[in-house]
């Protein structure tokens, strides 16, 4: 697998570790491969060990794997938190010149290049970063030149100056490596291709997505790892007449979606763990007053402020009881970072039909992590935008009482109400969040209380029926043993289906995009031998729904170390389950 | 619609269910007149209302309108007039409810200068959990919670929305009806965030500052030829702490509001039926 090339730049947060990796990560893309990163952070701005890593292959690669084979090394610490992943033919770039001297094994291959000193050369220190990676593509065989695109888009808004330098700062690390070793690229001979590749995290495609569905107004409030979905709709939706809101605090930040969500504007907020638990006073009044509202959780480790930069899927429980009362929702987790912008398009489209709250569940792996693809996966004449029963002045008229007045919580077959909007003559109207009557006044009659409550549940088996709940599936359909699994993990799930081909183990993937509504899995949990359902929490919240919706006991591969699935090790791991008794 | 206006058109046919003389009906009557005199109909108008008593003034009044959570009411206000720069919003509550719960909100809406009117029904307690110490409550007012009195000096909310950075701060009394509907339309008509914070007595739990206080003690800034353009002048009568005043205390000359500040200015209810005609733009920017 020489082609699978693992490449990872480490140090102190605050190097420029991000952005360096990034530059070699377009770079990789623009030649026409795919790539995949991932990202080790401290939740500290300086100091504290940060890496990106990356992984390229000419074909498809969705996960990471417990390899690395050039590690750029800015301090000692970076190989040593790598070592286990270090192997036999592993080269480590580092600077001899400074302070520390590195302790690399024997049997890896070092390679010290000046970087500060060669990046003085080529204008000035900063870009000892660039000097690595052009020391990097001499010991992969990777042409120097693809870099250059990607340091014109990081650069170019600096001045053509620091362009050329950096330009420069890649040739010297790259010719020093050329003259001071004789590595013969290790071996590697980096293939190139034609193709034309995006390469975007799941934030990115969320509020990409956003934008394409019509959202034009979005207010949060900023945390890890919610934040980039805000930075990435800044200075952009206001190309298309909308407005990013940066609130006081989380209680701020949902009412005033909701707000702009009761003017008639698709609204939408995200935000993580402690801002979940805020917006879910708010929550209740999304749904009684019976407003289209996207709610994006990024998960991340918790409880409390738990592991702030680190991967757990440990609110599906909150996303599907959340709130006081009963409260009905729909609950939308993408499976990967495509997903990520077709379900917040669904997400929209859902809340307006159903006039809704919908939890948009994503997290931290997804969020940080960087997948090239072929731009049409991203095809905007796909998207259909349905906004539900919004009536206009005319239809309005319909909707009326004896009285004239507009029955905005009006009890239906399908439990969905007309929607109408400030501006549209005689539809004025006031929601709350006091149990109401049709017309949206306070009530505590015992039928029309039931009546309202009815109604609103009816919406979800309004769309039980009407939309597809499906699951994607992946492996030999015919294979007695079943994994599930929801969210990030499919990718490295896929992958880990050729680590268990090869040991002669035939396993049918599902991986399951919604969470309420869910689809129906007991036949195909029937027609297995095993069924083994992977996330990452330790209790293993899907398994529990599974298990009440099936009436069956399942298997659980769970891990909350804070770190996502590998590939590799998942297929050991689902290898090792599918020997274990179950439990009784 | 809006040439015929009359206030009884923002009335709803729901009866108000507050304690006969509550101070609230006449803040909202002001209010309903203030926006028909104003050029509004109940179309085009949006009333967020917060929690307790003053809250339920969303049931009372005809328009658009939500009643959403305790405190919050602010943040709901600013949401819709972002979304629709073409709708007059109005948003009320309790002291309770804007001082206490809501205080954080107060302070952001207020140096966000949304364009919307903000009435605050002012009884110093709270009326609808039944009559305990509110942020507004003297330190030696005896309510339920507070035996002795809650020992610690009220919030001023006008010298709170001055330290805010506010571009329109009044008071009114509920009871001066004339007055009261002047300083809200003064208030609607103002460029930014209009606050106004009222005195409506709460008759059943409120012994202390009722009609008859205010009628006795209230000065009228009008009277007192106080120039609300100026911005020291301002500051004595928010900051006095003996007197009690009516009248626009603070109006900033050249208030530009926050949607205006950041360009906002269409109706972001209309979108494309599909992605937006440039939208491959959006993804090949990840080339
Ligand atoms: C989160 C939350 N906490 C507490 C309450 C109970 N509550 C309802 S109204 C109110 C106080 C209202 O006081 P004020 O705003 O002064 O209004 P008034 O009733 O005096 O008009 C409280 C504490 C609530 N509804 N929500
Ligand atoms: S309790 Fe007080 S504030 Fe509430 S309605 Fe009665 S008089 Fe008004």
């Amino acid at each position: 697998m020489a082609e699978d090339l693992n490449w990872a730049i480490g140090g102190e947060a605050g190097d420029g570790i991000d952005s360096t990796g990034k530059i070699f990560a377009q770079a990789l893309s623009r030649a026409g491969r795919h790539v995949f990163t991932s990202k080790d952070f401290a939740s500290r701005i300086r100091g504290g060990y940060t890496a990106y890593k990356i992984r390229t292959a000419v074909d498809d690669v969705q996960s990471v794997v417990d390899r690395l084979d050039i590690l750029v090394a800015l301090t000692q610490r970076t190989i040593d938190e790598n070592l286990d992943e270090l192997h036999e033919g592993s080269a480590i770039i580092y600077d001899g010149e400074r302070s520390w001297e590195a302790e690399i094994p024997d049997e890896m291959t070092a390679v010290d290049v000046p970087l500060k000193s060669l990046a003085e050369d080529a204008g000035g220190a900063i870009m000892r970063n660039v000097v690595a990676l052009g020391a990097a593509c001499e010991i992969t065989g990777f042409d120097v030149e693809y870099l250059d695109e990607s340091l014109e888009k990081r650069f170019g808004g600096k001045g053509s100056k620091i362009v050329e330098n950096n330009k420069q700062a890649a040739r010297l690390g790259q010719e020093y490596v050329q003259e001071n070793y004789d590595l013969d690229h290790l071996g590697y001979d980096l293939e190139t291709t034609d193709e034309d590749y995006v390469l975007l995290n799941g934030n990115e495609a969320i509020g990409m997505g956003a934008i394409a569905a019509g959202c034009r107004f979005y207010a949060g409030y900023p945390i890890t790892p919610a934040t980039s979905i805000m930075e990435y709709l800044t200075g952009r939706i206001e190309d298309y007449g909308g407005h990013v809101v940066q609130a006081e605090d989380e209680l701020s930040a949902i009412n005033m979606a909701l707000g702009a969500a009761r003017g008639g504007a698709r609204s939408m907020t995200a935000t993580s763990g402690a801002g979940i638990d805020l917006m879910t006073e708010t929550f209740g009044l999304v749904a009684t007053s019976e407003t289209p509202l996207v709610i994006a959780d990024v998960q991340r480790s918790g409880p409390s402020t738990g592991m702030p930069t680190k991967q757990e899927q440990g609110d599906l429980n909150m996303a599907l009881y959340g709130g006081h009362g009963e409260v009905p929702r729909f609950v939308v987790a993408p499976t990967s970072i495509t997903e990520c912008f077709w379900k917040t398009i669904e997400a929209f489209n859902l809340a307006e039909k159903y006039q809704t709250p919908v939890f948009l569940v994503s997290d931290l792996a997804m969020s940080v992590t960087e997948q090239t693809f072929p731009p049409e996966a991203f095809d905007m004449d796909e998207v259909e935008i349905d906004r539900g029963k919004l009536v206009d002045e005319d239809e309005v008229d319909e909707w009326l009482d004896a009285q004239g007045r507009f029955r905005a919580h009006a009890v239906t077959d399908d439990g969905v109400s007309p929607r109408a909007i400030p501006g549209a003559t005689d539809g004025a109207h006031m929601s709350t969040g006091l149990e109401h009557d049709e017309l949206g006044r306070r009530t505590e009659d015992e039928d029309e209380r039931v009546q309202q409550v009815d109604k609103r549940n009816r919406k979800v088996e309004t769309a039980k029926e009407q939309e597809s709940w499906e699951y994607r599936e992946f492996g030999n359909s015919d294979a007695d043993n079943l994994v599930i699994s929801w969210g990030s993990n499919e990718g490295a799930l896929v992958e880990a289906l050729d680590y268990l081909e090869e040991d002669d183990i035939d396993v049918r993937v599902l991986s399951v995009p919604y969470i309420f509504p869910r689809p129906d899995l007991s036949d195909e949990i029937e027609a297995a031998d095993e069924t083994i359902v992977v996330e990452c929490n330790a209790t293993g919240q899907f398994a529990d729904v599974i298990e009440h919706d099936v009436l069956t006991r399942v298997k659980r591969i769970n891990k909350y170390t804070g770190v996502r699935f590998k590939a590799d090790e998942l297929a050991e791991e689902i290898t090792q389950k599918l020997t274990e008794e179950v439990p009784a | 619609m809006s040439s015929d206006v009359r206030f009884t058109d923002f009335k709803s046919d729901k009866q108000p269910t507050w304690c006969p003389g509550c101070g609230d009906f006449g803040t909202m009557n002001g209010m309903m007149k203030a926006l028909a005199n104003t050029g509004n109909d109940p179309d085009n108008t949006f009333v967020v209302a917060g929690i307790g008593c003053s809250g339920k003034i969303g049931t009372y009044m005809h328009s658009y309108a939500l009643h959403g959570v305790h405190g919050r009411a602010l943040p709901v206000g600013t949401g819709v007039k972002m979304a629709r720069p073409d709708i007059e919003v109005m948003v009320a509550g309790g002291d309770g409810d804007g001082y206490s719960i809501g205080a954080g909100h107060f302070v952001h809406a207020v140096r966000r200068n949304v364009d919307m009117t903000y009435v605050v029904m002012d009884n110093r307690i709270y009326g609808l959990t039944k009559g305990q110490a509110s942020p507004t409550s003297r330190s030696d007012f005896e309510t339920s919670t507070t035996p002795e009195g809650p020992k610690q000096p009220p919030v001023n909310p006008l010298a709170l929305a001055l330290a805010s950075g506010a571009s329109f701060i009044a008071q009114s009394f509920a009871s001066d009806a004339l007055r009261h509907q002047e300083i809200v339309q003064e208030a609607i008509e103002h460029d930014g965030f209009g606050f106004v914070n009222v005195f409506s007595p709460c008759v059943t739990f409120n012994d202390v500052d009722t009609y008859d206080y205010f009628r006795d003690t209230l000065v009228d800034l009008e009277e007192e030829g106080h120039d609300p353009t100026d911005y020291e002048a301002a500051k004595e009568v928010i900051l006095d702490g003996e007197k009690e005043f009516q009248g626009v205390m603070y109006k900033e000359e050249n208030s530009v509001p926050y949607h205006e500040q950041h360009g906002v200015t269409e109706n972001m209810s209309e979108i494309p039926d599909g992605a937006p005609d440039d939208a491959m733009d959006l993804v090949r920017e990840f080339y």
